[in-house]
């Protein structure tokens, strides 16, 4: 027998699903028989784009979400989150994630940190992590959010939920 | 300029027109102009723009900002120019920004914003101010002499009461007549100050409407002079455009028109579109007569 080097799927990589695509404005996925797939406008609601997600990140049409790059910047507001958090997506964009989300445990320092997740998920890199956010101008109101990496382009998919 | 129909914008962004229109109602752009007939045209800069914009973004929102701080370069690029008092570079950049966009919207988006900075940063009795609006003066009458010549029967009469030419009220008139002009109305540009002969200037002119722009006239000055080309014209439907506080509801039922040479100009044509041919616009439109003012003070 030739013992020679060989391509081998490293763990884990080899049962990795495939990223899922939504829209970034109304979360769902694209039209079956979409009639123009060079386009990544979504064909339902044609106020988002497309972007992909890992499936487990993925947020449901009603999950309220929002996009954000590498800078912090928020990129994008799901009409869902619109609805929870009261913005409008096109005042909202270029503003600073802090302005609109922070933390629930101000205490939470070093890789676990809200900075730190969303900027390692707009690398590209890192799982799909969980943390409690609560609006930056209110207290009492708890958000569990997942942060996943997303794109195209890269950035950082915050996904809300009230915890249920 | 080149301009793209609804059709041509929609397949350029690969979507559908209706989504262009829902896109123009939610974020404001792109931004069509109107044809005569209402129909919407579009820049192609402006969609080239969104198109770029779009491949790199990851909303319709952050798109569409990105497609108009592309376009808003034209505006620092004018600045910059004219701080470093360099003509030839300001005449460039409008020259850059006709390449994107109507010569209305150039006027509204670039120029006019770009002096209003400079008057901000620099003050707006200082020497760079001075310059800026002078260049700006200059280039709006040369927009005005390509104007095509007098095409509607339309007559726009326009009571200057600015102070002067570094008023910054009156780059604002000079686009909104530079605007009436080039939509192919006659325009005539009388100072407040000037009465004697008003008679015989109006008789030939025959105007249709009446602007009267500008905060630095008295409220006297001004009625004085709209109750002689009342006297003149007989009841014209009357405006007011940058009159600012001195524009009291109390005195006057003249319409106020938006702080925007543009909208101030659409107003002005539909005033003139609306107004029936050969019919008199009712009296309480029109300014009251200097007599019953001075009695109102009086008492």
């Amino acid at each position: 027998m030739i013992d020679r080097p060989r391509l081998v799927a490293l763990p884990g990589h080899g049962d990795r699903r495939p990223d899922v695509q939504f829209c970034g404005h109304c979360g769902r996925p694209p039209a079956e028989a979409d009639i123009q797939p060079a386009s990544r406008v979504c064909t339902r609601c044609g106020l988002g784009l497309m972007v992909s997600a890992p499936p487990e990140a993925a947020p449901s049409p009603h999950d309220p979400f929002l996009l954000v790059d590498g800078q912090l910047s928020i990129c994008g507001v799901s009409r869902r989150a619109e609805e929870l958090l009261l913005v409008d997506e096109t005042e909202a964009v270029n503003s600073h994630i802090g302005d609109l989300l922070v933390p629930a445990d101000a205490e939470i320092a070093g890789p676990e940190s809200l900075v730190n997740l969303i900027v390692h998920a707009a690398r590209g890199a890192g799982e799909t992590h969980h943390v409690v956010l609560r609006p930056a101008k209110e207290f009492g109101i708890r958000f569990w959010a997942r942060i996943a990496p997303c794109g195209p382009p890269r950035a950082a998919l915050v996904v809300l939920a009230d915890g249920r | 300029m080149r301009t793209l129909k609804t059709s041509e914008a929609a397949a350029v962004l690969n979507v559908s027109p209706n989504t262009l229109r829902a896109w123009e109602r939610r974020f404001g752009y792109p931004k069509p102009q109107r044809t005569a007939g209402k129909h919407r045209l579009y820049t192609h800069g402006e969609v080239a723009a969104l198109r770029d914009a779009l491949q790199e973004g990851l909303s319709i929102s952050s798109a569409i900002s990105r497609a108009r701080e592309s376009l808003s370069s034209d505006t620092s690029t004018l600045v910059g120019a004219l701080q470093a008092f360099e003509l030839d570079r300001a005449d460039a950049a409008m020259e850059a920004a006709l390449a994107l966009r109507s010569v209305e919207r150039s006027v509204e988006e670039v120029l006019l914003p770009s002096i209003r900075e400079i008057g901000e940063r620099h003050g707006f009795d200082s020497a760079p101010w001075a310059f800026a609006a002078r260049w700006a003066t200059d280039w709006l009458q040369r927009a005005q002499r390509m104007a095509p010549p007098p095409m509607r029967p339309a007559a726009v009469l326009v009571g200057d009461a600015t102070r002067d030419d570094l008023d910054p009220d009156a780059l604002a008139l000079k686009a909104l007549q530079l605007f009436a002009v080039r939509s192919g109305a006659r325009v005539l540009v009388l100072p407040i100050s000037g009465v004697a002969g008003l008679n015989e200037v109006l008789g030939a002119f025959a105007p249709q409407v009446v602007v009267i722009a500008g905060a630095y006239a008295s409220d006297d000055d001004v009625a004085r002079w709209a109750y002689r080309v009342r006297a003149a014209s007989g009841a014209l439907p009357m405006a007011l455009f940058r009159r600012g506080s001195r524009s009291d509801a109390a005195r006057t039922t003249a319409r106020n028109l938006p702080e925007s040479s543009g909208e101030a100009h659409r107003i002005v044509l539909d005033i003139l579109d609306s107004r029936p041919r050969g019919v008199a616009a009712p009296a309480e439109e029109h300014i009251n007569q200097p007599d019953d003012s001075r009695q109102v003070k009086a008492s």
